[in-house]
């Protein structure tokens, strides 16, 4: 933290003299002298970088806030906290690169290169944090962690590898890291942490570019654009073209094969990607018109085509329980399917792309050009950041995740209030985690 | 039968405006209009007397004359009716004001003469923003936010660039927009509060904090910078706090050196009348340029247009006191409002401002 110091430089004496034809100079207007006397004091220095915070905000009984405080209170005469419904600073020891937010669990990493660089919080009755051994006995890992605590991870190298991303499902969690690959913690009931996929154990040399955790299934791209997918497949999620369990990571086919994917994205039961070009390709669940545009069957079990009319160039999609959304290169939002979507009360499921319109994020006669940069789903939210740095989310305000200061839904993109440009933001079924930096 | 005075006072109604200089309080302007006003009002050619006829006694020049008294018909000016007995026909006229200047600011500055003054209570009422110009200097802070109070902290301004001053002012028209959406009185879970969010006209209704509806910084050269600022129901003291908010948030200080309003509605810099042309010829020409192109305006408003102004005017309603006049100058304020969205204000939600850390 930078102290004030005072800073003696001198100032040179400017006149103010007002002159005002029209009346008596009155007290207030007395000519000000600038004496070279007084302290003047400094609080930043030109190379003063902006600080990185983090913000979480919903249901906290699960611990998934990161904060005991509001779990176990402090003292007796304070009452737990259930639901924080604003913006609350969560103190970190490192600067957090990435956070992802489960069923009820969160966690953050830095791309440091110390021992510790992933911290988990919240229920950890699947282990989806890791073993988190208790005080009393070695054997015996706590169900519920009320603030973030390291999770150890099993590297070869741990000071030299870095931890790029991390996802989390409903009980199941993924960290991908730069050099030792994937690390998956968690339930494991239907295969959908795989094994720990280490790049020789493959045929061919994958690096991972991204993972992604459906509600009980896993995505993993590799760098050079393919998907493979493993875990629960009754609804065809894992898009392997069958409706059984896959235990271990198998590479995606469909319509995909032949595509260099550069995203994917996945939180329920449907999964989406979308290609270098702005292609859009989905699978899964369509029970609520996800797919609409290809299918009107309820699942789809390969990866399909989507075309969507008027999106233009598809640069991010976010994928939900029951609705969906994606970005365009111009940083128009597109939303489909069922739930409260953002166009009022009165839209409550689509098959065909709706665009949300601009205005709602900030464009106005001052400002021509504001555009979204990153679109997030939670189960049954939004959350969009604007180049500007500003955060606005809507959908279903489950137990306080939207951080609006109430409990009620929004059906229309409303700004939240966080101290500081936000940078990213990580949805969960019923909080939110986001990164910011300081203005200055 | 009206006077030439009455025919050259109602000429006279209306609304106009004028510039305000600054160190001037606003009543010293309105006060002074009034007197010009008063003055060629009062100089006009007053009517010849009336005659009336009155029996009055005759002296009589003979002394024989008969007793008793003679009267005789003689047709006399009316000297109750005369300016030495009554007074000068205008005592005061009614010149109203509209937003008010402190004696720190200039700028636009709307008065209303006689009739002008119902349509300046409707100014009043309706949703009109008002444009200023904030000059600002950084490196001070003083205790009424101005270049000539006192000083109360002096710090460096070495680090402040435009790009982190555009972050700050970002912010501020974020937290702005908020605010727009916030005192709005629509339930936000209604499909209208979603149509009028679109629109842009989601806003507070009469009284409400002051909202910052726009804000950019036009000029920067530390420690200079000017500011031009859109804003509803504020008042120039808090303009001058915003900019010594904005120099906290700069981790500096930040004094306001002077606020020019540039806009009031529809009026603008262009049509005000400076110092030397407070003159009733010059208010008149105003006036009349004010009534044309309030007809033009209207005319020009197409008919499809109505209906959708009649929601909007159902549901911000304002006090419905059924007079024709009063409804008609009220769409004429809706109008002025609806076309000032299109042109000045785009479409965005705006608010308050909170202080971060």
């Amino acid at each position: 933290m930078a102290f004030p110091f005072v800073r003696l430089c001198p100032r040179h004496v400017s006149t103010g003299l007002q002159v005002c034809s029209y009346a008596t100079l009155s007290k207030a207007s007395r000519p000000q002298e600038k004496s070279s006397a007084g302290p003047v004091f400094q609080y930043v220095g030109q190379n003063k970088k902006p600080t990185p915070k983090v913000f979480v905000w919903g249901f906290s009984f699960t611990g998934a806030l990161g904060i005991p405080s509001f779990v176990v209170p402090d003292s007796g005469r304070k009452k737990p906290r259930k639901y924080q419904l604003t913006p609350y600073r969560l103190e970190t020891a490192e600067q957090i690169s990435s956070a992802a937010c489960g069923y009820g669990f969160s966690l953050i990493a830095s791309s440091t290169k110390d021992a510790s660089k992933l911290w988990g919080m919240g229920l950890n009755k699947d282990s989806q944090l890791g073993f988190q051994r208790t005080q009393h006995s070695r054997h015996q890992s706590y169900d519920y962690v009320l603030e973030p605590s390291p999770v150890a991870l099993p590297l070869v190298n741990p000071l030299q590898t870095r931890v790029l991303q991390v996802a989390c499902g409903r009980a199941h969690s993924l960290v991908l890291t730069d050099r030792e690959g994937v690390f998956s913690m968690g339930n494991n009931s239907y295969g959908q942490c795989g094994r720990r996929i280490v790049e020789d154990e493959l045929m061919h040399l994958l690096f991972f570019s991204q993972v992604a955790c459906g509600q009980d299934h896993s995505l993993f791209l590799t760098e050079t654009g393919k998907v493979l997918a493993c875990g629960w497949g009754a609804d065809g999620q894992t898009g392997l073209g069958h409706h059984n369990i896959s235990s271990s990571p198998v590479e995606v086919g469909g319509d995909l094969s032949g595509v260099e994917v550069q995203q994917i994205s996945t939180y329920g039961d449907c999964s989406l990607a979308v290609s270098r070009d702005g292609q859009l390709f989905g699978w899964g669940n369509s029970e609520y018109r996800q797919l609409a545009s290809v299918t009107e069957a309820t699942q789809i079990n390969s990866p399909r085509h989507l075309p969507l009319k008027g999106c233009g160039k598809v640069v991010q999609a976010a994928c939900g329980g029951t609705q969906v959304a994606v970005l365009n290169d111009k940083g128009e939002v597109f939303v489909w399917g069922y739930g409260i979507l953002g166009k009022g009360p009165n839209l409550s499921e689509s098959s065909t792309p709706e665009v949300i319109p601009s205005t709602l994020f900030g464009r106005s006669q001052f400002n021509p050009s504001v555009a979204v940069t990153r679109i997030r789903c939670g189960l049954s939210h939004f959350a969009a950041v604007t180049d500007r740095g500003e955060l606005f989310v809507w959908g279903k305000n489950v137990r306080g995740c939207l951080g609006i200061g109430k409990r009620d839904d929004q059906y229309f993109p409303w700004r939240v209030t966080v101290p500081g440009q936000v940078v990213d933001v990580a949805c969960g079924v019923d909080h939110m985690v986001a990164m910011a930096k300081s203005l200055l | 039968m009206a006077t030439p005075a009455v025919r050259m006072f109602r000429r006279l109604e209306g609304l106009f405006c004028v510039y305000k200089p600054s160190g001037v309080h606003w009543k010293l302007v309105r006060d002074s209009i009034e007197t010009n006003l008063l003055k060629v009002l009062n100089a006009t050619p007053s009517q010849p007397l009336p005659q009336e006829v009155r029996f009055l006694a005759q002296p009589s020049t003979e002394t024989e004359a008969p007793k008793g008294l003679t009267l005789s018909a003689t047709s006399v000016p009316v000297l109750s009716k005369h300016p030495l007995v009554s007074g000068p026909e205008f005592q005061n006229i009614q010149v109203g004001v509209g937003h008010r200047l402190d004696a720190f600011s200039s700028g636009v500055l709307v008065l209303g003469v006689g009739n002008g003054n119902k349509t300046l209570n409707d100014l009043y009422r309706t949703r009109v923003t008002r444009d200023y110009t904030l000059e600002g200097e950084f490196g001070t802070a003083t205790d009424d936010f101005t270049h000539t109070g006192g000083v109360v902290e002096r710090s460096t301004y070495e680090h402040i660039t435009q790009d982190k001053l555009e972050r700050v002012l970002a912010m501020l028209e974020g937290a702005n927009q908020k605010a727009l959406l916030m005192y709005s009185n629509v339930d936000m879970r209604s499909q209208e509060a979603y149509e009028m969010a679109v629109q842009g006209l989601l806003g507070p209704e009469g009284k409400s904090a002051p909202i910052l509806t726009g804000l950019r910084c036009i000029h920067f050269q530390p420690p200079n910078f000017i500011l031009e600022v859109q804003c509803l129901n504020e008042t120039q003291k808090y303009l001058r706090k915003v900019v010594h908010e904005i120099g906290l948030e700069l981790r500096s200080t930040a004094v306001c050196k002077g606020i020019r309003r540039t806009r009031d509605g529809l009026f603008t810099l262009q049509d005000a009348l400076t110092r030397h042309h407070w003159t009733a010829a010059d208010i008149t020409q105003a006036i009349r340029q004010y009534h044309s192109s309030k007809k033009h305006r209207k005319r020009s408003q197409s008919p499809a247009k109505k209906p959708a102004l009649k929601t909007s005017e159902d549901v911000t309603a304002t006090q419905q006191n059924e007079a024709n006049e009063e409804a008609a100058t009220r769409w004429f304020f809706f109008v002025l409002f609806i076309w000032l969205d299109h042109t000045f204000l785009g479409d965005a939600p705006h608010i308050r401002p909170i202080l971060f850390i």
